[in-house]
């Protein structure tokens, strides 16, 4: 972990600068990958993720370095993590969908996974119209369509 | 599912306040989600409907060590060739009211879902349901035109299927009065598959090839229906559940089982659901109007002491699942992993 001393700069979208060690930097897949293919300069722009988004993808990076860095006591240590991760997830809808997408075009294989586990837990005991609003797309059902979708499945709306 | 996709939908995302999440990242988050609650997503939106419907999504539920169980019901009518399936499913949470599981069997389309014949039904090797059998005169190897059908019996043992009855083996045709022991219902229990019959019990072991007759465990003619849950055989029978103790080389009655309605020992089926023991059962209502048949499902979980001559059967939930028209036949139920 000699290495990890070395700073490298994430530059978000708005062309903020977020300085931090290599061995967070290397949490992003894709920096690791820019590093190993010899890229040497310490400023890398993360063109498609806002400051905002950006700042937590770090965060959660960090801790999860820092946790990894700890010997002994790994049991507690998991258990904090995972403590972390859950509040670090309770974010609203618009926000969970950014870092999921953050996570996944940085390749922070974590992330993705918790994000995409609180979508699922998010929606599992929705209405159809719940999961509509959140995850803002229209009924693309013509209203016939839907009058047999719906006379199909009356269970759906019926209390 | 494209990667082009997910570029354009992240650089929108800056102009839009409301990021949206394209395929293939929706597949990875119902992936998640149980196939129970698969049938209210497909309500809300086409591009949900077919992405539920996508072979994708069961690949990553694979990949991701997600599969589960997946109880599927036939029913079939006089009134229509078609046999209609059901899938249960759980109601959103807020629509269930108290002291209701929240189970409910809803309508599922099975294409090209030809009738179906309760023994010729499975949960294939890959769990794609087969349904094999059909009137002999679609199959090819058939010369006599007619209205024959083939009703075979079908098993599955260490991922091939077995026709146990109906298919001759040494013409490989399709033979409804078949030269095999004719039987009345298969099961494979540890490595073996099981024929109870007219002309007496014969197992099959596919290592050696060969049949072989046995005496003990002859569940009973008729109608009824069996079904092997952990390498144990249960049965339901004049309102009793009975599983078969290999060792004691008899019946047992099967413990527990507090609170579960009695009905009748015919129009049922048990299927090993993930483990646990499903029942399924149709009752007719009387003075009910239209609908006239109300669907019970049971889940029972079992449970077996290390003394192991007993087991154990606890109520996970009973619930009427749904109600269907008087015409509609219980022809059966079997259990996918998805």
């Amino acid at each position: 972990m000699s290495e990890s001393n070395k700073k490298i700069s994430l530059i978000s979208s708005e062309g903020e600068a977020f300085e931090v060690s290599e061995a967070v930097a290397r949490e992003f897949e894709i920096v690791a990958h820019m590093l190993e293919d010899g890229c040497s300069g310490s400023s890398i722009p993360i063109t498609t993720v806002d400051s905002n988004i950006l700042g937590k993808v770090i965060e959660y990076c960090t801790k999860h370095v820092e946790v990894g860095n700890v010997e002994g006591n790994s049991e507690k240590a998991e258990k904090d993590l995972e403590e972390f991760d859950k509040r670090f997830i309770a974010v609203e809808m618009n926000t969970l969908f950014s870092l999921i997408l953050a996570a996944n075009y940085l390749n922070v294989k974590g992330l993705l996974n918790i994000g995409c586990q609180k979508v699922a837990d998010t929606i599992k005991d929705m209405k159809p119209e719940e999961v509509r609003s959140i995850f803002n797309i229209e009924n693309d059902y013509t209203p016939a369509e839907e009058e047999v979708v719906r006379k199909e499945n009356e269970w759906a709306f019926q209390p | 599912m494209t990667s082009p996709d997910r570029k354009g939908k992240a650089t929108t995302e800056q102009s839009s306040p409301l990021p949206s999440l394209p395929d293939d990242l929706l597949l990875t988050c119902f992936a998640r989600v149980s196939t129970l609650h698969y049938p209210t997503l497909t309500l809300v939106s086409k591009r949900f409907q077919s992405l539920i419907a996508s072979p994708e999504l069961y690949k990553i539920r694979s990949t991701l060590g997600r599969t589960e169980s997946c109880l599927y019901v036939c029913f079939g009518s006089d009134h229509d060739p078609n046999p209609r399936w059901f899938t249960l499913c759980l109601k959103p949470d807020r629509n269930v009211i108290n002291g209701s599981s929240g189970n409910v069997l809803v309508p599922t389309s099975v294409p090209h879902s030809a009738p179906a014949h309760w023994s010729g039904l499975i949960s294939g090797p890959s769990n794609d349901i087969y349904n094999i059998g059909g009137p002999l005169e679609d199959a090819p190897s058939s010369s006599e035109p007619g209205n024959m059908w083939v009703d075979p019996m079908v098993d599955v043992l260490d991922r091939k299927i077995y026709v146990t009855r109906g298919c001759n083996p040494n013409t490989r045709t399709w033979d409804p009065e078949g030269s095999t022991p004719h039987a009345f219902v298969s099961l494979v229990v540890r490595k073996k598959v099981y024929m109870f019959g007219s002309s007496g019990d014969s197992a099959y072991k596919p290592k050696d090839g060969q049949w072989e007759r046995f005496w003990g465990w002859k569940p009973s003619l008729g109608w009824f229906s069996c079904c092997v849950v952990e390498k144990v055989l249960y049965r339901y029978r004049s309102e009793e559940f009975k599983w078969y103790d290999t060792k004691a080389g008899h019946w047992r009655k099967l413990k527990g089982l507090k609170g579960l309605p009695k009905f009748v020992s015919y129009g049922f089926q048990l299927v090993d659901y993930g483990g646990k023991l499903a029942v399924v059962w149709a009752e007719l209502v009387p003075n009910g109007g239209d609908k006239k048949k109300v669907v019970w499902c049971a889940v029972i979980t079992l449970e077996r002491p290390k003394s192991g001559d007993e087991i154990w059967g606890e109520i996970e939930w009973c619930d009427v699942v749904c109600t269907v028209p008087k015409s509609y036949q219980l022809e059966y139920a079997l259990d996918a992993t998805l």
